[in-house]
């Protein structure tokens, strides 16, 4: 079964834990390329590497099907300033 | 062997994909080489075609192990990139975007080592750096990212300054 999107979100969400996800499914369903915005206060302080780290060791198992995963992490203050950026 | 022939051979002897796409902006394809590329895998091709394969199975066999071999790889140049394809031809959207950001930042000189010629090293980098995706960028021997956050670090400027700071480009080059 490949992983959907919703399931992706919610994985991310409980295991990071971040505030908000945003998942894409980039395959047209077939589960194998996301792109994912990941908001969490865990990120604060943390450089890039780290975050990207914390969102794939939540996704160690997932990943093996996963064939592509393009993430932004944002702390809650960044996705606020982005949001109103594109609005 | 030269050393444009050597960096060549993964484009020769590797696939017919990165064949093709050498084949497309040459003026003048050499069909000798695309004639060869067809006897990949076979012990009876040229020497020049399976040196690179044979050195490191041979190390893997050796006293050195994979995670030497790949510290030592790191060490090999400022700026390594594991990615699939090689920098003149990459075979993959997110390894081809890291070697066009490292061109728009002016870097002339860095290696590129082709993790579809060889497993060993595909799955060793994933265990040596803990990251889960290929392409894997290091400076200076450090590990910096793959494709998300070297893009990233590219639109900030971090990048640029980590570059200079670590004196691979020069603080006068300008990112195009």
């Amino acid at each position: 079964m490949p992983i959907s999107v919703e399931q992706l979100e919610s994985i991310i969400k409980e295991r990071v834990p971040a505030e908000t996800v945003i998942a894409e499914d980039e395959s047209s369903g077939c589960g194998a390329k996301f792109s994912v915005i990941v908001v969490s206060s865990h990120f604060v302080g943390k450089p890039l590497l780290d975050r990207h780290r914390l969102v794939n060791d939540s996704l160690k198992e997932e990943l093996k099907s996963i064939h592509a995963l393009t993430l932004k992490t944002w702390t809650p203050e960044q996705y606020e300033k982005k949001k109103n950026e594109t609005q | 062997m030269n050393p444009t022939l050597a960096r060549q051979l993964p484009l020769l002897r590797g696939n017919v994909h990165a064949v093709r796409a050498q084949t497309r902006v040459a003026v003048r394809p050499n069909f000798a080489s695309v004639r060869r590329s067809f006897s990949v895998d076979n012990d009876d091709s040229h020497d020049d075609f399976k040196t690179i394969r044979k050195k490191y199975e041979a190390k893997d066999k050796g006293s050195g192990n994979v995670k030497d071999l790949i510290a030592e790889t790191i060490a090999s140049k400022p700026v390594v990139v594991f990615m699939k394809g090689t920098p003149s031809a990459p075979q993959c959207g997110f390894s081809a975007t890291v070697v066009r950001i490292l061109q728009m930042q002016g870097l002339k000189d860095f290696k590129g080592v082709n993790v579809l010629e060889d497993d060993t090293i595909r799955n060793g980098i994933k265990e040596y750096t803990n990251w889960p995706t290929i392409p894997q960028v290091f400076v200076n021997k450090e590990f910096i990212g793959g494709c998300d956050i070297m893009r990233s670090m590219h639109e900030s400027g971090e990048l640029k300054t980590l570059l200079q700071e670590s004196g691979v480009i020069s603080a006068t080059a300008e990112a195009k």
